[in-house]
């Protein structure tokens, strides 16, 4: 009689993922654009995103900027960015050391500082979880990161995993986690692009407001049928979603599961049916997903509670295809994702000639032609980048990088810029703030925080405060003038 | 997997569950569930897609949770029959939901690497996992992926064909990278399927 190594689910003692690890496949720096149509050629590479060649003696391991591992209770290692987790053995218990020293004493250690080096700890009942980084990134940035990718291990687990801990308190969760490097690797990446990962909100794909209710309706249609919730997204960015009920998504929960589809590619192959767990909807149970791409961006993401369910949302696929292609949705969504979103040389700066519409024929021009305008230094008084999030929608939407910041490394300074900027007003020992000045070598940055909204700003150093404070405003008048395009309004399920 | 789903079933009830419907199957055109089973890395995905799409892509694309496609085939005596065909991810994490993809399978086709023993053992695990939970009447076929890895060849012909033998299977190897025996496979499984008896 063969043992069996799965009956028992996730209680399975035999390892047998070995024979597809990709071992020894080489880093790929990926950037945004990275995501999309890019991604066929540098699969292979782009998949094996670790280094599993290092341990914690390579000197390159010990020169990464920033490493973040999961491992048990018992010290056991689950996940490292970077490495093999089985050579990390001996790394892993000296961190289980470092937290339970701390837990046996009565007290939980949040953080070490240590030089330049901030090492941050979160535990999750039998699982724990470290980031270790030189990035200047603050305390709350990096803990929301690890919260994040306990969530991300959650929504392909579900928490019922804690239950083999309380059986085996030196049970190998690795086994389990085959095959998800990608997904892990992923997320860690958006924390360094996405804002998603820090504002706690979604954004929207751009489209005209007939566009986007036409897309609302049909996903209504099938979600009266008893599908849970229905999403349609372009990439990182929403089309349209609603639910069944008063049942709300999570922004967080909807960022964890767009990562996973898009870092896994076989859903780009064919029609997928997979159990999946929402960390805010219910951490212990899993739903059920229903995946299909219409396009090479596009992807169309049916949630249910019944594992009975998929020629249905198969048949509420089909229709919802035929709908979308007959009302021209998917090529409007083809077209927003070309042009981009609001950009800051078009901010009106006249407030006579405003228009309620980002959609004037023959107005918008591709992104891609923006090289031969002539070179603004951004839009006007020295504007350079804005994010604005809605806090009643949980939406943000945020401007269209521009020169000067055109290059992932100025994007990326922005992006932690803002980073600090959302932690220091959020900071519950000596916030709430409403607005904030502040200027560095860099930039003016600006931000202002209402009941209604949170506006983060960026401008040239040099920048007028008065100026700044007056251009701020007319970004919020503008984001009210165009909220109907840029906006999921009225049908979501959180405004029920 | 021990956790129940967090809702009452709300979604619209239909019966079979993951099995197609079988109005439209007759003796002359059958419609057949067919569910792949096998260790992660063995080469499911690339035989539905060689067999679907008469594509073979050699990076490993690996398989969440459940993927359907299907394809129909024209047998020599005017029948056809329709797959519908179930690529199961190989991860053990999905191993407690394999009963959802192939409860009311017709077909069950376990696949292993030649080149790697312990997906032959677990190719056995499945098997008597089919023989105790799958339909009674299941056709079960062993596939031995990676044919054209001989050099590296760790499960024997003989080996392979001895068990299916024993079990009552249809057995062959096959290469999804070079299309060596992947039509021959279905071809062989839409022989051995019991024909609706007409009425």
């Amino acid at each position: 009689m063969l043992e069996s190594p799965s009956s028992s689910g996730y209680d399975g003692e035999i390892g047998s993922d070995s024979s597809d690890d990709d071992d020894g496949i080489k880093e790929v720096v990926r950037d945004k654009s990275d995501n999309g149509d890019g991604e066929e050629a540098n699969a292979e590479l782009i998949r094996g995103k670790r280094r599993s060649d290092e341990d914690d003696a390579s000197i390159s391991w010990r020169k990464r900027k920033k490493h973040f591992f999961i491992l048990s209770n018992s010290g056991k290692p689950i996940y490292s960015r970077y490495g093999d987790e089985h050579k990390l053995a001996g790394f892993s218990a000296t961190l289980q050391a470092i937290i339970s020293f701390v837990e046996n004493g009565g007290d939980r250690v949040k953080l070490v500082r240590a030089g330049k080096h901030l090492v941050v700890f979160l535990v999750k009942g039998p699982i724990y979880l470290v980031c270790i980084s030189c990035t200047e990134e603050p305390y709350e940035s990096l803990r929301g990161q690890l919260e994040l990718l306990y969530g991300q291990m959650i929504l392909i687990l579900t928490r019922s995993i804690d239950r083999c801990f309380e059986k085996n308190s030196k049970f190998d969760m690795t086994p389990l986690l085959g095959g998800t490097d990608s997904v892990f690797s992923s997320i860690i990446h958006s924390f360094s692009w996405n804002p998603a990962t820090f504002l706690h909100a979604y954004t929207c794909l751009p489209l005209a407001y007939p566009t986007r209710q036409a897309a609302g309706a049909i996903l209504q249609d099938v979600a009266d049928s008893g599908v849970l919730f229905a999403i349609l997204m372009c990439k990182d960015k929403v089309v349209s979603l609603v639910g069944l009920q008063k049942s709300a998504l999570h922004p967080d929960d909807m960022l964890l599961l767009a990562n996973f589809i898009m870092s896994s590619d076989s859903f780009r192959t064919s029609e997928s049916f997979s159990p999946i767990c929402l960390p805010r909807y219910n951490t212990m149970a899993f739903l059920y997903a229903y995946v299909q791409y219409l396009d090479a961006d596009t992807y169309l993401t049916l949630l249910t509670t019944s594992s009975q369910a998929f020629f249905h949302l198969k048949e509420c696929r089909i229709r919802i295809e035929t709908v979308l292609s007959k009302s021209n949705v998917l090529n409007e969504v083809q077209r927003s994702l070309s042009e981009g979103g609001l950009r800051i040389s078009d901010l009106p700066v006249d407030p006579s000639a405003r228009s309620g519409s980002l959609f004037h024929l023959n107005q918008r021009k591709p992104a891609t032609d923006s090289q031969d305008r002539p070179v603004d230094i951004g839009g006007p008084a020295g504007l350079w980048h804005f994010m604005y999030r809605s806090i009643y929608l949980d939406q943000y939407v945020s401007s269209e990088f521009a020169s000067p910041i055109s290059g992932p490394p100025q994007q990326k300074r922005l992006y932690r810029a803002y980073q600090r900027l959302y932690a220091s007003m959020h900071d519950k020992g000596v916030g709430p703030h409403k607005t904030q000045f502040r200027r560095d070598e860099n930039y003016v940055l600006l931000c202002w925080v209402t009941p209604d909204f949170e506006l983060y700003a960026a401008f040239d150093p040099l920048a007028d405060k008065a100026v700044a404070i007056r251009i701020c405003n007319r970004v919020c008048q503008w984001i009210k003038d165009v909220e109907n395009e840029i906006f999921l309004v009225g049908a979501s399920p959180f405004s029920w | 997997m021990g956790c129940s789903s967090s809702l009452p079933d709300r979604s619209v009830g239909r019966v079979g569950g993951l099995n197609p419907e079988n109005g439209d199957s007759d003796a002359k055109n059958l419609r057949v569930k067919l569910v792949l089973l096998g260790d992660s890395g063995v080469g499911k995905s690339c035989i539905v897609l060689r067999f679907v799409r008469g594509q073979f892509d050699p990076t490993s694309k690996v398989t969440v949770g459940a993927s359907f496609l299907s394809q129909t085939i024209a047998l020599q005596d005017s029948t056809t029959v329709k797959f519908e065909i179930w690529d199961t991810a190989g991860q053990e994490r999905y191993a407690a939901l394999a009963p959802l993809y192939y409860r009311g399978a017709a077909v069950g086709v376990i696949v292993y690497d030649i080149t790697n023993p312990d997906s032959f053992h677990k190719a056995q695990y499945w098997v008597k996992e089919l023989q105790k939970h799958g339909s009674p009447d299941i056709v079960l076929a062993l596939v031995g992926n990676k044919a054209d890895l001989q050099e590296k060849r760790e499960v024997s012909v003989q080996d392979g064909m001895d068990y299916a033998e024993k079990n009552g299977m249809f057995f062959i190897e096959t290469s999804a990278k070079t299309a060596d025996n992947i039509n021959q496979l279905f071809e062989e499984i839409a022989k051995r399927l019991p024909r609706p008896t007409p009425s």
